[in-house]
């Protein structure tokens, strides 16, 4: 369950990053993105990114870091995926990632 | 030299990158292969397929180490050398094993094993003689066929290269960042630049990694100097030295009784009370030269030196002991090694080093295939290829296709070669080159889009006779395999049916007509601004 948080965060921060672009946002949501709509998707994935690697790191230690490395390439290869081939998907995927997201750290904070 | 930086970045990153592209691609494709070598080695043992981890085998341990030197003791008392291997989560199967009598001039005489079901304590009988996922593993940084050490120095010069190229790479990709998400599909060389982007970007700390922890691994043979310097027996004197427990005394022929094991394992476990052993190691027998090697687990810690234990074999003295305490320079040296071999990880980040793996060998075959294409491109119609560009375009497909038949190849001739055929092991290898040398040979006669339409059906049947014959071969399939839980097994079995899958989309995605000429120079032009982008 924690590898599932540390995931779900790092492929929250990639969407993030992805959507933060103008070609990406406009592909998803039809329209452009302003400015601060912008900032704000950075600004989530800066701290989705850091939440994941902290995470990662303070489970594992320099294990957790090699993990993070991994995550980066799976989260990298299906946004590519979505992004390329499905970008209708992307609004659906972000809603189950975040629910991942929620429920594995409802899951871990309660048990 | 090309007239500013970014020129002369592309200009090295093309020609560092397309010199050694393929033996770049052997070396990260068997490598890759390796994270799995214990999968592979079991898969290849059919008689191991229903041999259990069980929940009491760090408990197990003290009892096995007993009986196997007691067993030793029977049937290879003279043996040279004795080995006992205890089971682990990758590898349940407990084994006793001692070295068989010198041939006359050879400084090894080779292991006659000698398995045991751990769970049942019964002994396993017909295991095949195999190299597994061994031979993918020395063929990652050993080649095949030529001396290891002129093997060794052609790998580490085509890792070098490697670095400079992934360096370069960084930093003629003006929109890393930018492009980081985009696959730009039926674009001609368009789609191929972004395939080589994507698989780069996507892992490129992974690249970085595996890369300079490749050539860490072997830094000892590139630059001895320093060793050579500060000891009398150089690289030799320095392991001897920082490695205790690695130092060998001089055989003697004179008998001695073997120390009493017990007491040698109540030392070990008043030394490391929650240990979890992995192999008994005994040189030279009832001699009066014996020595009981102890090693136990890293587990996830990284570091690759095993802790040891050093023993005099005739009175059970401790002689030495591997460091708990290392020094900065010998943490760095041991944690890039665990940092490229992975045998630290368990099976989540086994997985990732494998897609990792995966997305180096796409940017290498995509980076080699894209500098053919866009040489095609830039042709006039009644232009002819030149040599060079043959010559690239034969490698591309004996290289990128033949290495995945060869596997295949390797793999059915372990279910069909007769078990007790001699020196089996190696043939299963003569099976994996001779697939390629004819790979290469139709390559070298045709290399045409229709030739690679053959050969990626030839690999999509190629592995689903894999499946298949491992079925019809041996007792489980990949169902049983699934609904058994046996995942080592399954994943193999699995991971061909992908690749066949794969080679099944290739080979239909593949253009078999003439592109329409208007789809032409739209590529043509996708190439040339690709081009001018990256300068």
């Amino acid at each position: 369950m924690h590898e599932l948080l540390q995931f779900s965060l790092c492929l929250l921060a990639f969407n993030c990053f992805a959507l933060a672009k103008f070609n990406h946002y406009r592909e998803v949501f039809k329209t452009r993105p302003n400015e601060k709509q912008s900032k704000q998707f950075l600004l989530a994935a800066w701290i989705s990114i850091l939440l994941s690697l902290v995470l990662s790191v303070v489970q594992h230690n320099g294990y957790g870091a090699l993990l993070f490395c991994g995550y980066i390439a799976v989260s990298l290869l299906v946004l590519m995926i979505f992004y390329s081939f499905k970008a209708s998907w992307v609004k659906i995927m972000s809603v189950l990632n975040i629910t991942v997201i929620m429920l594995s750290g409802l899951f871990l904070s309660v048990f | 030299m090309k007239e500013n930086f970014f020129r002369s970045m592309t200009w090295m990153h093309t020609w560092v990158g397309l010199l050694v592209c393929w033996l770049l691609y052997l070396i990260f494709y068997a490598g890759t292969l390796s994270f799995f070598r214990d999968e592979i080695t079991l898969w290849n043992q059919p008689a191991l397929h229903n041999v259990q981890t069980t929940d009491t085998r760090i408990a197990q341990q003290k009892s096995q180490i007993i009986a196997g030197v007691k067993y030793l003791q029977n049937v290879a008392a003279d043996s040279q050398r004795w080995g006992i291997y205890l089971p682990t989560q990758r590898e349940p199967q407990l084994n006793y094993a001692y070295e068989k009598p010198r041939p006359e001039g050879k400084r090894f005489g080779g292991w006659q094993e000698h398995n045991i079901d751990p769970s049942t304590g019964q002994t396993i009988a017909q295991t095949r003689e195999t190299k597994g996922g061994n031979f993918f593993y020395r063929l990652h940084f050993d080649l095949h066929y030529i001396d290891v050490l002129t093997a060794r120095w052609i790998v580490c010069l085509a890792s070098l290269f490697m670095l400079v190229a992934l360096i370069s790479g960084i930093v003629i990709h003006k929109r890393i960042f930018k492009d980081m998400f985009s696959f730009r599909a039926n674009k001609g060389s368009r789609s191929w630049l972004d395939g080589h982007n994507v698989s780069s970007v996507l892992a490129l700390p992974f690249h970085l990694m595996i890369t300079y922890t490749g050539l860490i691994t072997l830094i000892f043979m590139l630059f001895p100097y320093p060793a050579m310097t500060a000891y009398e027996d150089g690289v030799r004197g320095l392991f001897n030295d920082v490695l205790p427990t690695n130092v060998r005394s001089k055989s003697s022929p004179e008998s001695a009784p073997l120390a009493n094991i017990e007491g040698i394992l109540d030392h070990v476990y008043t030394n490391w009370p929650d240990a979890d052993l992995t192999q008994i190691s005994i040189r030279d027998p009832n001699k009066a030269s014996a020595t009981i090697t102890v090693r136990a687990s890293t587990g996830t810690m990284l570091r690759d030196q095993t802790p040891t234990l050093l023993f005099n074999g005739v009175d059970g003295s401790l002689i030495a002991k591997s460091a708990t305490e290392l020094t900065n320079t010998e943490v760095f040296y041991d944690s890039m090694t665990a940092l490229h071999t992975g045998r630290l990880a368990n099976p989540l980040l086994r997985w990732l080093y494998f897609l990792c793996g995966i997305a180096g060998c796409v940017m290498i075959a995509s980076g080699c295939i894209m500098w053919a294409k866009r040489i095609r491109e830039r042709m006039k119609k009644q232009q002819t290829a030149s040599f060079g560009l043959k010559l690239v375009e034969g490698l591309n497909l004996a290289t990128l296709m033949g290495l995945p038949l060869a596997t295949c190849a390797f793999f059915i001739a372990n279910r069909l070669l007769p078990i007790n055929v001699a020196e089996r092991a190696d043939k299963e290898i003569l099976a994996f080159f001779l697939t390629w040398l004819a790979v290469a040979l139709f390559a070298l006669f045709k290399r045409a889009t229709a030739q690679w339409i053959q050969l990626a059906w030839l690999n999509a049947v190629a592995c689903i006779a894999v499946v298949l014959i491992n079925a019809l071969t041996t007792d489980g399939n990949i169902i049983s395999y699934l609904l058994n839980g046996q995942w080592a097994l399954f994943s193999v079995d699995f991971l061909c049916i992908i690749f066949a899958g794969l080679f099944v989309i290739q080979a239909k995605k593949i253009p078999t007509r003439a592109q329409p000429k208007a789809q032409r120079q739209s590529s043509r032009r996708a190439a040339k601004t690709n081009l001018q982008e990256q300068q």
